[in-house]
């Protein structure tokens, strides 16, 4: 072959190397060329989240309720930690392990979630300063490991208005789902902090590293600092939830000694009281000024998360819910008020009666016997057997007389529309009432997992035996399940809030509030963001002598030598002649023998009277009669609304009364 | 019949020099190489730099001056006459060898766990690019006594005792690239030169073998061997870190895609992800700033320079001439697959420089040089074609 020849071919194989590079190159940047754009993004820049600060909580005068404290907390940044499945990382587990005293497998857990979410992760939530400088001293050994200042939810108030508050904690699946909350966010769990949460929680920052091949910050790309969360400024005065708190747990006190056993345990004892219930409400705009659950919890143990020793002991006594919204109860005599209010308003009076304020008035015997439509014999029973002797409706309430409420009832069902035509009154024209006041519907108060309670008429009945049978009794509804309803008993069930509120309506002439626990949602800069002004959610249209007579009629229970809260305000003080309020015992059947019955006090209580700024009820969970365990409690409160912090005086019992 | 009649410089039987005229597409192919490989060690040194707070045009100055030194010594080998440098081969060869042997001695300076450089005042030269240079020059001496087609085996024996010399010096360094490379030349001058079908085979089984052999031999310096079987069988553990600048690699040039991503546009190269990337790993910055198109327009360039390089041996005036050109050819050919084909996972890590974008005096200076030999090869070309001349 010629050296020519021998050159071509030379040329040609040369030419054909050419040909491969060239192949190679259209394979990797053309063909591949997004699998190595989007793996070069990845190589060159990493974003890490930052915690927000929540935003605070502050009660109406300014007190920090729940705020945010820096902790030095060494976290695990997912953009700088060595890769995973290298020995680097293996290394670094082990020396965190180590460090902080935890398992290597949480430790590598906690790692690696921190790599594939792109976020900081704290390993240790609260260093001390020498722990905190050997990490920053030995920096090399602890690669993607720094030590930063970390906001931690903090409530200096303790277990102070925890109800109210709520507390935080890890998302469940639901939360996860929305886009602004990842895996390792904590989120609002109950109260406030659930409700607000989306103004709590602020926006997280974001670090945008520009790494080079050692992982190496070149540049910190963008910084984006955390925008803290929006601050709550709410309607609760802590002076007056101080002294709600204080008073329901002597009033908790009172009803165990009462019970015959202070020490007595509501798990094993089933007569033994549970718990007290408060709120107290401006009737004149809803504001919520005070609300207390007690026994209740500190929301501080949520903050690091409780343990489940603790979680199991603390849920037993379900002093995670809060029973002013959560909790039903009958509303007893409490609830005579809504009768009192339909017979002013509709004119509706006891066969006997022609005048509300005749002299002749009612004979209020200790029983009532009285035939039903089909002829049978009925007998009613006062909570008293003695009775209470000649009353008008104002006598009525200010005795508790329950006769003179079934009267009303009765003349409602006796006079009833029928299908024919005959009749005056609406079957359910208690029920309306009630309804308009508030009863059977949620109150729409700013907090999370409010009840509606229950007010039973003909169609709850049906709808009940049709769909759940055996929950209540068989046959139809009569005029005696009325008698019951109209006394607040029964079926009926309310909220201590609820009944607050109905309260509140009725007193300040009509209008039923919203209940709101926020004024105004602040920014950090104190811009305010959004104001939960007072919402009226209806006028009740009440004519002013209604609203006054009730009003008097309040005061009669508390000052009347025979109201049933008489004894208990005893020792009140100055204006206790401003004072009113009801009792209320409710029968609660539940056990098998009648010494497993235990009644559930009630007290709402109302002041000043003549121009009415607070409305308090309290609810004793099993704490027996109303005028001896629950008005002696809710006096102390009135006291403190009244006459202020110096008039506080010890709680005692009353006189038992309905 | 009209016979027509066809204007002719006159060739007289005693001129026989035509007046020397550059081959201008292989200057402006080199020209233009050169001035890309500033331009790409600009852009892949100058975001690193300005980090450090250095001026961003350092490292591309001290290359530039590289350049221009390299295109005078391009100027001058291109004038060097066949006949001179024939008779220069030994003292060449013999030079390049002491260059390599004090690379060995304390004069050398160790850099990257290799002893390849001697420091010559603020210069570090590399003998092992010159070597390279003077291999050729003398295996040119050596087969061109050969007559066609009469390739013995003695010559070749010759031919692999003058390239194992500098082969087992260069391997000492350690630098496998350049053994390689001077194998690589020594194989195709040889073809070159006449081998019948049994040599070529046997040339091609030692060249294997050999490999192979290095491979197993204990000698070989650890990260010579880690490269090489990390790149053979990449389900090795030490896969991972040895053909890290391979995967960054192919990263940089795959993102760059059709267009590139524009200059000082690449992340992978203004991020420092790949190493060396001023020197043996340039062409990853040209694949992701200027993308297939650049990247194949590069590679055009450097198949022009290899063409002019066969043409002008193919037209080469003697025998030794035409070996110098091969040689020359086949030099540029090595290291462009090698240097390419190792930024596309095609090829191991060898640490080769791609001729004349890659930042490094010593490389720049002798592909110059030996370019320029190519370049003297066309320039000196027989006027009239297929005549030789027997020196």
């Amino acid at each position: 072959m010629k050296p020519g020849l021998r050159i071509g071919a030379l040329g040609i194989v040369f030419l054909t190397l050419f040909g491969v590079l060239v192949l190679q190159l259209w394979r990797i940047q053309v063909i591949e060329a997004a699998v190595n754009e989007e793996q070069a993004q990845r190589n060159q820049v990493k974003l890490v989240e930052t915690p927000a600060p929540r935003g605070e909580i502050r009660d109406r005068n300014g007190e920090l309720l729940a705020g945010t404290q820096p902790a030095l907390a060494a976290i695990v940044d997912g953009a700088l930690v060595p890769e995973e499945g290298t020995p680097q990382l293996d290394q670094l587990v082990q020396r965190l392990s180590a460090f902080a005293g935890i398992a290597p497998g949480e430790v590598r857990h906690a790692v690696v979630d921190a790599i594939s979410q792109g976020e900081r992760i704290t390993i240790v939530g609260d260093l001390e300063a020498d722990a905190a400088l050997r990490v920053v001293e030995y920096e090399e050994e602890f690669p993607g490991v720094s030590v930063v200042p970390i906001p931690v939810r903090s409530y200096p108030l303790g277990e102070l208005a925890s109800d109210i508050l709520g507390y935080i904690g890890d998302p469940n699946a639901e939360d996860i789902k929305k886009e602004e909350i990842g895996p390792t966010d904590t989120v609002g769990r109950a109260g406030l902090e659930r409700q607000y949460d989306d103004d709590l929680r602020g926006v997280e920052g974001r670090i945008l590293y520009r790494l080079d091949a050692q992982r190496n910050v070149i540049t910190v790309g963008a910084e984006q600092a955390p925008a803290p969360g929006a601050n709550l400024e709410l309607n609760v005065d802590v002076g007056i939830q101080t002294v709600l708190e204080e008073s329901l747990a002597q009033g908790l006190e009172l009803a165990r000694q009462t019970h015959g056993d202070p020490e007595c345990n509501p798990a094993d004892d089933p007569a033994c009281p549970v718990r007290a219930v408060g709120v107290v409400l401006d009737p004149d705009d809803g504001a919520v000024l005070a609300m207390a659950s007690v026994p209740t919890y500190d929301p501080n143990i949520f903050v690091d998360g409780v343990s489940n020793d603790e979680w199991a002991r603390l849920s037993e006594q379900a002093v995670f819910n809060n029973f002013a919204i959560q909790g039903v109860y009958a509303p007893a005599s409490t609830f005579k008020a809504i009768a009192y209010v339909t017979a002013l308003e509709e004119q509706i009076f006891p066969q006997e009666i022609t005048e509300p304020s005749a002299d002749g008035g009612y004979f209020c015997e200790g029983r009532l016997e009285f035939a039903f439509t089909d002829g049978s014999q009925q007998v009613f029973n006062d909570w008293t057997p003695d009775g209470h002797g000649l009353v008008d409706l104002s006598g009525a309430l200010e005795t508790s007389c329950d006769l003179y409420f079934w009267e009303i009832a009765l003349s409602v069902w006796t006079d009833r529309l029928r299908d024919d035509g005959r009749g005056t009154y609406a079957e359910d024209l208690l029920q309306q009432w009630s309804r308009r006041f508030g009863f059977d519907e949620v109150t729409g108060v700013d907090l999370p997992f409010e009840t509606d309670g229950l007010m039973p008429d003909r169609d709850w009945f049906e709808r009940t035996q049709r769909e759940s049978p055996g929950l209540v009794r068989d046959g139809p509804w009569t005029g005696g399940d009325v008698m019951n309803a109209v006394i607040g008993q029964g079926s009926v069930l309310a909220t201590p809030l609820q009944l607050a509120n109905a309260y509140a309506a009725i007193v300040n002439g009509g209008t039923v509030w919203q209940p709101r626990v926020v004024s105004r949602v602040v920014d950090q800069d104190g811009t305010v963001l959004r104001e939960n002004l007072p919402t009226a959610l209806r006028e009740v249209e009440l004519s002013p002598q209604t609203v006054a007579q009730f009003r008097r009629d309040l005061a009669l229970v508390v000052n009347s030598p025979s109201g049933t809260a008489r004894s208990a305000f005893e020792d009140f003080g100055n204006n206790v002649e401003l004072v009113g309020g009801k009792t209320g015992t409710a029968e609660v059947i539940k056990g098998e023998t009648a010494a497993e019955d235990v009644d559930t006090a009630l007290f709402v209580g109302v002041a000043p009277i003549d121009d009415p700024e607070y409305v308090v009820a309290v609810v004793i969970e099993r704490g027996g009669s109303g005028g001896r365990v629950a008005a002696p409690t809710a006096r102390r409160i009135l006291q403190y609304l009244l006459n202020g912090p110096g008039a506080l005086t010890e709680i005692i019992a009353g006189e038992e009364a309905d | 019949m009209a016979v027509a009649t066809r204007d002719r410089d006159p060739v007289g039987l005693l001129q026989r020099e035509r007046p020397a005229r550059p081959d201008l597409i292989l200057v402006l192919a080199f020209v233009a190489l050169s001035m890309v490989g500033i331009l790409m060690v600009y852009t892949a040194s100058a975001p690193r730099l300005t980090a450090e707070g250095l001026d961003a045009t350092l490292t591309m100055r001290r290359h530039a001056i590289f350049v221009v030194a390299g295109f005078v010594c391009f100027a001058g080998a291109s004038l060097i006459e066949a006949r001179s440098l024939r008779m220069m081969a030994p003292l060449l060869y013999l030079g390049a060898l002491v260059g390599l042997v004090l690379v060995l001695t304390p004069v050398g300076a160790v850099r990257q766990g290799a002893n390849r450089w001697i420091a010559l005042g603020p210069l570090q030269l590399q003998p092992s690019e010159f070597a390279k240079v003077a291999v050729i020059i003398a295996l040119g001496a050596l087969l061109a006594t050969v007559a066609d087609s009469e390739l013995r085996w003695h010559h070749i024996l010759r031919a692999g005792v003058v390239m194992l010399i500098p082969s087992l010096l260069i391997f000492m360094q350690p630098d496998l690239g350049t053994m390689l490379v001077i194998a690589f030349i020594a194989g195709i001058m040889l073809f070159v030169s006449g081998t019948t079908w049994r040599q070529l085979v046997f040339l091609l089984l030692t060249g294997i073998v050999g490999t192979l052999a290095l491979l197993q031999v204990n000698a070989l310096k650890a990260y010579q061997i880690t490269r090489l079987v990390a790149f053979l069988d990449p389900s090795e553990d030490l896969a991972e870190s040895a053909l890290y600048n391979q995967t960054q690699s192919e990263i940089a040039i795959g993102s760059g895609g059709f267009f590139g991503k524009g200059l000082f546009q690449g992340t992978q190269t203004n991020l420092n992800f790949v190493p060396e990337q001023t020197t043996d790993f340039i062409f990853t910055a040209v694949g992701e700033q200027l993308g297939f198109v650049g990247a194949t327009l590069v590679l055009a360039l450097y198949a022009i320079v290899v063409w002019r390089l066969l043409t002008a041996a193919v037209g080469a005036r003697d025998r030794f001439s035409q070996l110098v050109a091969v040689g020359v050819a086949a030099f540029m050919m090595f290291h462009v697959f090698v240097n390419v084909g190792m930024t596309l996972r095609l090829m191991p890590v060898t640490g080769l420089p791609l001729p004349f974008l890659s930042n490094g005096g010593s490389a720049f200076l002798a592909m110059s040089i030996a370019l320029g030999l190519g370049h003297s090869v066309w320039i000196h070309r027989s006027p009239v074609p297929g005549e030789r001349q027997v020196l």
